[in-house]
């Protein structure tokens, strides 16, 4: 293998899926390289969350690769994908309501990994996730009393606690105010620094994104229709014209403007 | 931190079983009363792999009596029409009792099935069941049944000792049960009772708990089938029928309380006693128990135990209050688990 292809960690070949007759992902082809932070924007129902889905083995594709790490993972269930290195955030948190939160943290140590630690430092590794995600302190209290903002967290660190070379994050900045996204924007870079995690960012809000991410792909009814460096993207017409709509040309040349000069 | 004997955590398993030990020295030896209380433990004990099933994975196996049938008729037949010994019988009719359960839960699994859905499922296999039992009366005399005496271990002439045995079953069902909630193992159920999706993401292999809780819920389920027939002398189909055995079962469990480790016993008593006074009405019974579970699955479906516990922890808490300071002393004892509900309470994970 050159140099080269071993950074590449995921790579999705002509990835097609279908739903009945609704094709939902059309020839899909994607590579996130290794310690790499890419967004995956894409208007509602383009399919992103599909992807993340055919990606994590929680749904098969009906034709198209998926490799991680060179290795053919189509096929495999989810909890196989999860131990191989790939971590997922969900877009509505599914988190274990009968567990507490440091519970459901271990659960992602000792179930996630292939070699699971032995139980006193399964407890620490989940209590040290937990202080990354800024949920120290939290960890005895049931996962029913936690506010959306703090679940999503447990699920965030749950994922990283399983230890993946990849984070799949599915919208993590919905319906949040813009401090709170810069915290969560922050913490995603930190992640990235200080665990080496590739990251696939799934995500609506285009601010959050753009001055973040290396790189962007755009998805649009099933198919990628651009992939670029936020710059490119922000340029290209046929995401302004399929994505963004009229007008948005400004509001992106404003944000580029901002994330230039940070 | 987690400092403790090794075996506390069957202490409540044990405290069970000498209580449930305690009882024949009270009743009369040939009594009505023993025949109950054996009868007790049979249903506690289908009770708990009931609850590994449907209150831990969410298996809804309507095919209780099923399995129990087959290691009834499986021990019976395999000593009356093809010679074997009782014990290797009855070894036999478990073994092909465990690989039932496990293949139904297999299918379920594979194809996706919804909790509903296994329950329908389940019921048609128990509805063919009682059908392939009347078809087969050839071996098994059809509803006329089978008269076991001298088929089996000899239970049915040792009142006393038969109790016993079915103790030990309860308790080692128990003691299995304790253990497996004990170690990792006891989260993953945990876990994927509450989300399989989740628990699949985290790693867990739902698919591979399913199976082997299910496997393992029919081969306690089956043994305990196969000593009730010997020990009720006689089988017929519609004593393994769900009206039968299944909905007591379920009855029971959320009686007592689903996921908890003695919610199956306190469940089988408390039912011993309703069904004791229902008993007389006769066709009735049926009535009552309808009724009787639709409230359950209304209004209290957390079950005894679990009631039982949240009141303990509310007085615990309410104390805790009044010493100022303890609190925070309980606090940094660092272990995340000391607060938890008793059944659960004991898990090192
Ligand atoms: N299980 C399913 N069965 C049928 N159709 C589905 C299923 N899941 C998704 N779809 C359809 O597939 C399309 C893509 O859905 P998907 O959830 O992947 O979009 P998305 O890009 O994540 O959208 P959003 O931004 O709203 O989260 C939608 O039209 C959706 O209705
Ligand atoms: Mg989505």
């Amino acid at each position: 293998m050159s140099p080269q292809s071993e950074e590449i960690l995921l790579r999705c070949c002509e990835v097609t899926k279908r739903f009945g007759g609704l094709v939902v992902l059309w020839e899909v082809n994607l590579e996130v390289r290794r310690g790499s932070l890419i967004g995956l924007i894409g208007p509602n129902g383009a399919g992103k969350t599909t992807l993340l889905n055919v990606i994590s083995g929680l749904l098969q594709p009906d034709s198209g690769r998926v490799e991680f790490l060179g290795r053919l993972i189509n096929g495999l269930p989810a909890h196989a994908v999860v131990r191989l290195g790939i971590g997922r955030v969900l877009q509505i948190p599914r988190l274990f309501p009968h567990l507490t939160v440091e519970e459901n943290v271990l659960v992602g140590v000792l179930f996630g990994r292939r070699k699971p630690p032995a139980r006193e430092e399964a407890q620490e590794e989940a209590r040290k996730f937990l202080t990354l995600v800024g949920l120290e302190g939290k960890h005895r209290e049931r996962v029913g009393k936690l506010n959306t903002q703090e679940k999503r967290l447990v699920d965030l660190a749950r994922a990283l606690a399983t230890e993946p070379r990849m984070l799949l994050v599915d919208e993590l900045m919905s319906g949040l105010s813009l401090v709170e996204m810069e915290r969560y924007t922050t913490l995603l870079r930190r992640i990235r620094e200080q665990l080496g995690v590739a990251i696939l960012w799934v995500e609506h809000v285009m601010e959050a994104i753009l001055g973040t991410v290396d790189e962007v792909v755009v998805l649009d009814h099933g198919a990628v229709i651009a992939q670029g460096s936020p710059a490119e993207i922000a340029q290209d017409p046929l995401v302004i014209e399929a994505y963004l709509g009229t007008g948005a040309r400004e509001v992106l040349g404003a944000h580029m403007g901002y994330a230039g000069s940070s | 931190m987690n400092a403790r004997p090794v075996l506390s955590h069957m202490l409540p398993v044990l405290g069970t079983g000498i209580a449930l030990a305690a009882v024949p020295l009270f009743v009369r030896e040939s009594g009505y009363v023993l025949r109950i209380a054996t009868f007790l433990l049979m249903l506690a004990t289908y009770a708990v792999g009931f609850n590994l099933l449907f209150g831990h994975t969410r298996q809804l196996f309507l095919c209780i009596g099923v399995l129990a049938g087959t290691g009834a008729y499986g021990s019976v037949l395999l000593v009356r029409n093809a010679g074997l010994n009782p014990v290797a019988a009855i070894a036999v009719a478990v073994a092909i009792a465990t690989g039932l359960g496990a293949f139904l839960s297999y299918v379920g699994v594979r194809r996706g099935f919804g909790v509903l859905f296994v329950g329908i499922v389940t019921l048609a296999v128990s509805l063919i069941f009682q059908n392939l039992v009347l078809g087969l009366r050839k071996y098994t005399n059809g509803e006329t049944g089978i008269v076991t005496q001298g088929l089996g271990v000899g239970l049915a002439e040792n009142p006393v000792q038969a109790y016993y045995i079915l103790l030990a079953v309860l308790v080692a069902a128990l003691a299995v049960y304790q253990e497996i909630m004990g170690s990792r193992h006891g989260l993953a159920l945990h876990a994927l009772s509450d989300d399989e999706v989740s628990a699949e993401l985290s790693g867990i292999d739902v698919a591979r708990y399913k199976v082997g809780v299910a496997a393992l819920a029919a081969g306690f389920i089956s043994l305990v089938g196969a000593l009730f027939a010997d020990w009720n002398g006689f089988i017929s189909p519609s004593l393994f029928s769900v009206g039968h055995v299944d909905i007591p079962v379920l009855i029971v469990l959320l009686l007592g309380g689903m996921r908890t480790l003695l919610g199956p016993v306190v469940g089988a008593i408390v039912f011993t006693i309703v069904d004791a006074i229902v008993r007389p009405f006769g066709q009735l019974t049926v009535l009552a128990y309808g009724v009787l579970l639709v409230a359950l699955f209304l209004v209290f479906r957390e079950g005894t135990v679990t009631l039982l516990q949240r009141g303990w922890e509310m007085v615990q808490s309410s104390t805790q209050r009044g010493q100022v300071g303890r609190g925070v002393a309980a606090d940094e004892d660092g272990d995340p688990l000391s607060q938890r509900t008793n059944s659960r309470a004991k898990s090192p994970y």
